[in-house]
């Protein structure tokens, strides 16, 4: 094969590679759809506010691969805020599944965070109340019910590290001042009906 | 031919020997490291499809399920990265455009490893574990190329997506500089081992072909004088 092919090959190869990367560091920067959380705990919900501390929501798709992440950094964060949120871990399991569905390897791990609750969602019910419509969403409610903060924890889809959305968390809950408001959620939608194109797996 | 010519004419012979000893070595040992990538780049594109498959092998949507992107990546971008490497390992083995794209395509799985790990700070040492391997071709203008690859591939993300590279939107200004560092004396260290290694091959060259120089001429003393005897020999006869 001669020399000038070889580099039309090379140039090829580095476009084909490099298109690759390209579409997937755009999938796993794509938020899924943002929280729509109510500014005051929902009445109506049969999950329990903490009278003496805030109270920490997560929302979780049981078989959510990308939200293994945000499993691993609420752990982080509850290690850094000691108690000082009273953590919920809220797994949804949609409409029309069998019973156990939800008991995946995602369940297990949450289980083994310590302090945290883990509370079973038949068919989304408190998902919808709580405006969460994509695994990973959480929202912190003070003392009072008051919603402090909504939105993902995780900087990418699936990856754990540092966000933005952790460290408003732990600055909220230590009263230090955070830079920024807005936590996107990287995560498999809660519900069957994507409402974005974002939103797709 | 005078003396002069003599010694001249010894001392490029030498010289020559010196420097085909020292390019076998290195064919050789290029061919070999060429081999062992093709291999490990064919491992790796295995151990990824798998990884893709154990960890995250499907997507869901409620209660729908579909194959992960992962998986897709996998398969598809990791058996795009390993295809020139192999063409040209088969086609053109042991020449410097092959090592190059290997060096490149070795740390293009780096990145696609730590990806598919969900950016696992343990699968980062996949690039340090590179570097090394990629030592044994003992040019340091590969690692160049690797180093290049790397800071290449965070300085665009960094740009366009700094959330994956650094986890944070906006990270300090000197942060790439710490993961610029440990890349730095990574290779440093190593392109200095390469290069001692290179002389030390050149050094061996050089004895080699000294010896092999001296055992030619003292077999072709002996066969004149082993003639001339024949021929004395003949004429008394």
């Amino acid at each position: 094969m001669a020399r000038w092919a070889w580099g039309i090959g090379v140039v090829a190869w580095m476009g084909a590679v490099s298109a690759g990367f390209a579409s997937v560091w755009s999938y796993a920067s794509a938020p899924g759809v943002g929280t729509r959380a109510p500014a005051t705990w929902p009445e109506a919900s049969r999950l329990r506010l903490a009278r003496d501390r805030a109270t920490l929501l997560m929302f979780v798709h049981p078989r959510c691969p990308c939200s293994r992440a945000s499993l691993a950094d609420l752990e982080g964060l509850l290690s850094r805020t000691r108690g000082l949120a009273a953590p919920v871990v809220v797994f949804v399991r949609p409409r029309g599944v069998e019973a156990g569905w939800e008991r995946s390897e995602l369940r297990r791990s949450a289980e083994r965070i310590p302090g945290a609750a883990v509370v079973d969602d038949d068919g989304g019910e408190e998902a919808r109340r709580f405006g969460a419509l994509t695994s990973g969403a959480c929202l912190l409610y003070d003392a009072g019910g008051r919603l402090a903060f909504s939105g993902g924890i995780t900087s990418v889809r699936g990856h754990e590290g540092k966000s933005f959305g952790e460290e408003r968390i732990v600055a909220l809950l230590t009263g230090v001042a955070a830079d920024r408001r807005d936590s996107p959620v990287f995560g498999c939608p809660l519900d069957d009906e994507p409402t974005t194109k974002e939103s797709a797996p | 031919m005078n003396s002069e010519e003599h010694v001249s004419a010894a001392t490029s012979a030498i010289v020559k020997r010196t420097h085909d000893r020292f390019e076998r070595y290195r064919r050789r040992t290029v061919e070999s490291t060429d081999r062992l990538f093709a291999r490990l780049l064919v491992a790796q594109w295995l151990i990824g499809i798998l990884v893709a498959l154990t960890f995250s092998p499907y997507g869901w949507s409620g209660r729908v399920k579909v194959v992960h992107q992962h998986v897709w990546i996998a398969v598809l971008l990791g058996g795009a990265i390993i295809s020139l490497p192999l063409a040209l390992v088969a086609r053109q083995p042991g020449k410097p455009l092959t090592r190059h794209v290997i060096a490149c395509a070795q740390m293009l799985f780096s990145a696609l490893l730590i990806h598919l790990s969900g950016g696992r700070i343990e699968t980062h040492f996949h690039v340090f574990g590179s570097f090394a391997l990629l030592a044994f071709y003992l040019d340091w203008t590969v690692m160049l190329t690797a180093a290049t690859t790397i800071a290449l591939d965070h300085f665009i993300r960094g740009l366009v997506w700094p959330e994956s590279v650094y986890g944070i939107i906006n990270p300090e200004w000197w942060r790439f500089l710490e993961h610029a560092f440990w890349v730095v004396l990574c290779v440093g260290f190593t392109m200095v081992s390469c290069r001692r290694h290179l002389k030390e091959w050149l050094a061996a060259a050089e004895e080699g072909g000294l010896i092999e120089a001296m055992a030619e001429s003292e077999w072709r003393e002996h066969s004149v004088l082993d003639r001339q005897s024949a021929d004395i020999a003949a004429s008394r006869k």
